[in-house]
């Protein structure tokens, strides 16, 4: 021990409770002496108590034990129980404490009393304001228009899913749109044309033994993010063998300075890449020959049944994307690009790993790019193999009750949907951005009511003010908000939602793989007059009753969710938090068990579980001529011909990125995350445009000036930061700040009234003719001095 | 008596900053909003620092989460005209707020910049008071008083009183701080120095083990493990 200070030697430490004790009670400094014990001992009176409930604020959904002192939640911990975190928490659920307490949230339903967005708001009772919404529902349906209401939702955890599905069908509207178009609807679109399976893939880092990430944000805002950057910890550090992790981003995100190795790469080029390797891997005979020829289909050309030859992948590859083609188009050195195919093939299980998050994928063809991705995983065999793709499994519930529709829910039902999913386009689940202008073009037919669940599309979407006007178009606008987002602020009425430490509810263990759920519990008593958005669709059903009083037969949530998963074992749920089979079992290919892995959603193909490098899935449906459209292929986006006139005018490429500092639908409201937001932009609460090296000495820019990035579509001002670390003539805008309604913190000056700048304004959405995915660019922009 | 230290394996840190938000909720640090975050007044006790070095494509950055460093020779404490910060007798450099005559000589000291002066008086909207840590340790403090990582030493003596209502021994792993234990890659490790069984002593003799600015002589108690 060091020598300390004969005269401090009287407990310094106890004299540190002293000074915090009497700081706290506000009295200054004390006189109390040395060696006297503080009179207030303030927390042997508390009641304290740790609460296991399920997060909320990403899609993880990890287990949280939340600290509550006489009755106020004021700390939060991961749960050491529960399979995914494992015990971590990451800084979104530490501060989620501060959404459950924010001065932002909405305390009572409310009603716009004025002019739609005049903030002329009136509050109101519950009663009243469901009365007014069943109101209106039930005159829809009256009507025999019960298709014109809409339901725009973002994520939807555990049963809502399914509780909002029911509510939708037994009303009558096909409208259900999920924003799932904007993002990872991509990745759940590759999944099911190659591998036959309506499901997000899942990575099994923690056996794999090369990482390759397409796109930059594994470790920062991938679906699972928490699971992963266990799993990739314990890649390099717990297991005897250490696995490599590559990064293929055209900017060193946190992923890429965290990876083994950086692949810098032309924006929007990400599937021209892996089909190199893919003509690499087969020029030299590296893939899994044995899986390839038992369990893919389209590898070799083929004959169908009427005799027409058609191309398949290897003829595909080797013909059009030779090394030098594709360095020429992705910018990545013919040496850099065999070796990765080299190290990919040979250090197996091997992992190709899509983006799921808007703007990642971001090139003219974001489908055929994650084609092109996943078949790299079927080339190595690593389809549900250890260490390979994963599918998650989901435990048995119980069955939902059975209900009939009448005869307007079929009438409904039958419509064509808002957002030309199904008709316009074919594939489609949803097309989230393609609404606005369905709606002004009253195609195909007007909306009468929507209706906004953890979906906020005036943000979303390009500041062209068509989004603005397709929202007043519709007469009647209803929102669950929970804060006055952009979008709540143009409604008729917001019923707010309780936040997720305040209602019951449950969590698939999605990301880990195996099956499972996780509960979610009150932590606190609701802080609000607020209320589950689960429980007031039920309320409504009841008020609405016919078919939907039988689709939705329960009082609460609550109730309901406790009987679907009244098959589980409760006492475990209960004591733990969550319930898990804990093992995930691969499956061996060929065997009972991979018809449940390759194959199984299938609609128009065959489920003879072999993987699609050539889709029969889009060859049901396009017709025997369209062999490449098939295929996973790359098109050079128009956007990137460096000849063009609009190349000229708008020099940059424009990359966007979700950071881990972001929360989705919450962004403005939660101070401490807004001052740990910009790690790699050296700044807080405010956003910051990354120009390269070179293009700032060109344009005399330095750190801080702050400039215009202005696009076809829009503009945004942001501070320069010169990064070394990003493609030559790219730059990279971070997406979640530049909320208008609800930013307010600190002391009262402009600047802290609009923080930071949305790059979707910039960011111009077309829809993918088949699948009805947002496709967006690159975007091209141009900078100039503010 | 145990001489508590910390290590951080650069290669399981993966810059979350999850350590960041745990420490200002563990400890109630003020939030400083937007202008004075912009003039570098944010008070992270536990920050993620980020470093460039090279020309495109050939890039090295580095992320160094940083808590205090808990030197063993402490320059912040020799500048201190008033001993309000002083070394306690398990090796944790503490400040007495009652002491603290906000000169910041320390904060200029430091050669990590662990330090942060309160140059307004810590404000919270009424309602979110509720979720203020009610330890006594971590009361908010007042206006004008430097203040830094604490090694969570509300959750040192919160450990000890468990221990002791249970009738057994304090055993040094009854206690990490909470960037600790919410460190998301389990990249940190907490513990005794002084015991050479401990994982801390001896991830601290690893040959990937370095100190920040070893050759300032301070002899900082955090341990990092290079990446790679």
């Amino acid at each position: 021990m060091t020598a300390t200070d004969p005269k401090s030697r009287f407990s310094r430490r106890d004299f540190l409770k002293l000074g915090a004790a009497t700081v706290a009670a506000g009295a200054g400094l004390s006189m109390l002496r040395p060696g006297e014990k503080p009179a207030a001992q303030p927390l042997a009176s508390m009641e304290e108590k740790v609460v296991t409930t399920t997060c909320a604020l990403c899609p993880s959904g990890c287990g949280l034990d939340v600290r509550v002192v006489d009755g106020k939640a004021v700390k939060v911990e991961g749960s050491a129980l529960h399979p995914l975190n494992q015990g971590v928490c990451c800084l979104k659920g530490q501060t989620s404490l501060e959404i459950l307490y924010s001065p932002e949230r909405i305390a009572h339903p409310r009603m716009q009393m004025g002019e739609r967005g005049s903030g002329d708001w009136k509050e109101i009772p519950w009663e009243e304001a469901l009365g007014i919404v069943a109101k209106k529902l039930i005159g829809l349906r009256e009507s025999g228009k019960p298709h014109t209401l809409a339901l725009m939702h973002g994520d939807l955890r555990g049963q809502m899913r399914q509780t909002v599905q029911r509510f939708m069908r037994a009303y009558g509207s096909p409208n259900m749109i999920s924003r799932e178009s904007l993002g990872e609807g991509t990745a759940r679109m590759a999944m099911w044309l190659s591998q036959g399976i309506n499901g997000l893939p899942v990575y099994d880092i923690t056996n794999a033994n090369y990482v390759m990430t397409f796109g930059g944000n594994l470790l920062e805002s991938s679906r699972n993010v928490i699971g992963y950057l266990g799993a990739t910890a314990f890649m390099r550090r717990g297991r005897p063998q250490r696995g490599k992790l590559v990064a293929v981003h055209p900017r060193l995100s946190v992923t890429g300075v965290k990876a083994d190795e950086w692949i810098p790469i032309r924006p929007g080029t990400y599937g021209a890449l892996a089909l190199g390797m893919a003509n690499v891997m087969i020029n030299s005979a590296l893939y899994d020959e044995a899986f390839v020829r038992d369990f893919t289909f389209g590898f070799e050309d083929f004959e169908d049944a009427d005799g027409k030859i058609h191309q398949g992948f290897k003829s595909l590859v080797l013909e059009s994307y030779t090394l030098e083609r594709v360095a020429n188009i992705t910018g990545v050195p013919t040496d850099i690009i065999a070796r990765l195919a080299g190290e990919f093939a040979t250090n197996r299980p091997a992992l190709a790993v899509l983006p799921t998050e808007v703007g990642e994928l971001s090139s003219g063809n974001a489908l055929y790019t994650a084609l092109a991705i996943h078949a790299l995983n079927a080339l190595v065999g690593s389809i549900d193999a250890k260490g390979g793709v994963i599918v998650q499994r989901f435990p048995d519930l119980a069955d939902w009750p059975a209900y009939s529709l009448d005869s307007t829910a079929e009438a409904g039902k039958a419509q064509e949907r808002i957002d030309g999913a199904g008709t316009q386009f074919p594939l489609a689940i949803s097309a989230y951005q393609n609404v606005p202008e369905r709606i002004l073009a009253a195609k195909p037919y007007p909306l009468e009511m929507l209706m906004l669940l953890n979906a906020n599309p005036l943000y979303d979407m390009p500041e062209d003010g068509r989004c603005l006007e397709a929202l007043m178009k519709v007469p009647f606008v209803v929102s669950f908000a929970s804060t006055l987002d952009e979008s709540a602020a143009y409604a008729d009425l917001i019923l707010p939602a309780s936040t997720f430490l305040e209602v019951w509810g449950d969590d698939y263990l999605e990301g880990t793989g195996y099956a499972g759920i996780s509960l979610r519990r009150p932590v606190v008593e609701p802080v609000h007059d607020t209320r589950d958005p689960g429980d007031v669709f039920l309320d409504l059903a009841h008020r609405i009753g016919g078919p939907l009083a039988k689709a939705l037969p329960w009082q609460s949530y609550k109730d309901l969710f406790t009987d679907r998963l009244s098959t589980l074992d409760w006492k475990k749920l209960e004591t733990n938090g969550n319930w898990s089979e804990m093992v995930y079992f691969n499956a061996t290919p060929g065997s009972q068990a991979w018809k449940d892995v390759v194959g199984r959603d299938r609609l128009n193909a065959p489920k003879d579980g072999r993987f699609d490098l050539f889709s029969r899935e889009l060859f049901a449906l396009l017709g025997s001529d369209s062999d490449l459209a098939c295929l996973p292929h790359f098109e050079i986006p128009s956007a990137l011909a460096e000849s063009s006139v609009g190349a000229l005018e708008y020099p940059f490429l424009l990359i966007t990125q979700l950071l881990i500092t972001q929360s989705q639908q919450w962004q403005g409201i939660i101070p401490t995350l807004q001052e740990c937001y910009g790690l790699q932009g050296y700044v807080k609460w405010d956003s910051w445009v990354e120009v390269g090296q070179q293009a700032a000495e060109a344009l005399e820019l330095h750190d801080g000036d702050r400039v215009w990035i202005e696009s076809a579509q829009g503009r945004a001002q942001a501070a320069v930061r010169v990064r070394a670390g990003l493609w030559p003539n790219a730059v990279f805008l971070p997406p979640g700040l530049g909320h208008h309604t609800f930013v307010r913190w600190g002391r009262d000056t402009e600047d802290n009234l609009i923080v930071g700048a949305n790059p979707n304004k910039l960011i111009e959405f077309s829809s993918e003719p088949l699948t009805g995915l947002a496709v967006s660019g690159p975007t091209r922009v141009r900078i100039s001095r503010a | 008596m145990p001489r508590w230290g910390m290590v951080i394996d650069l290669d399981k840190c993966f810059a979350c900053q999850s350590c960041t938000a745990a420490c200002r909720m563990e400890n109630n640090t003020p939030v400083a909003g937007k202008d004075q975050a912009g003039m570098g007044r944010a008070i992270l006790w536990n920050e993620v620092l980020p470093f460039t070095e090279g020309e495109y494509p050939n890039v090295v950055e580095t992320m160094i989460p940083r808590p205090c460093m808990h030197c063993d020779n402490p320059a912040c404490i020799k500048v201190c005209p008033v001993q309000a910060t002083f070394k306690n007798e398990e090796g944790t450099v503490l400040i007495d707020y009652t002491r603290c005559i906000g000169c910041r000589l320390c904060t200029v000291a430091c050669p990590f910049t662990v330090r942060y002066f309160n140059w307004y008086p810590p404000e919270w909207p009424e309602e979110m008071k509720a979720h203020l840590n009610p330890e006594p340790e971590v009361a908010p403090r007042p206006k004008g008083v430097v203040e830094k990582c604490t090694f969570c030493t509300q959750r040192l003596r919160k450990a000890r009183e468990t221990a002791e209502a249970a009738g057994r021994t304090f055993a040094a792993t009854d206690y990490i701080p909470a960037c600790v234990q919410t460190c998301t890659g389990h990249a940190r490790y907490f513990g005794d120095l002084d015991d050479p069984n401990s994982l801390v002593s001896k991830l601290a003799h690893s040959p990937r083990a370095y100190r920040l600015f070893e050759e300032l002589g301070t002899q900082p108690k955090v341990y990092y493990l290079k990446q790679g």
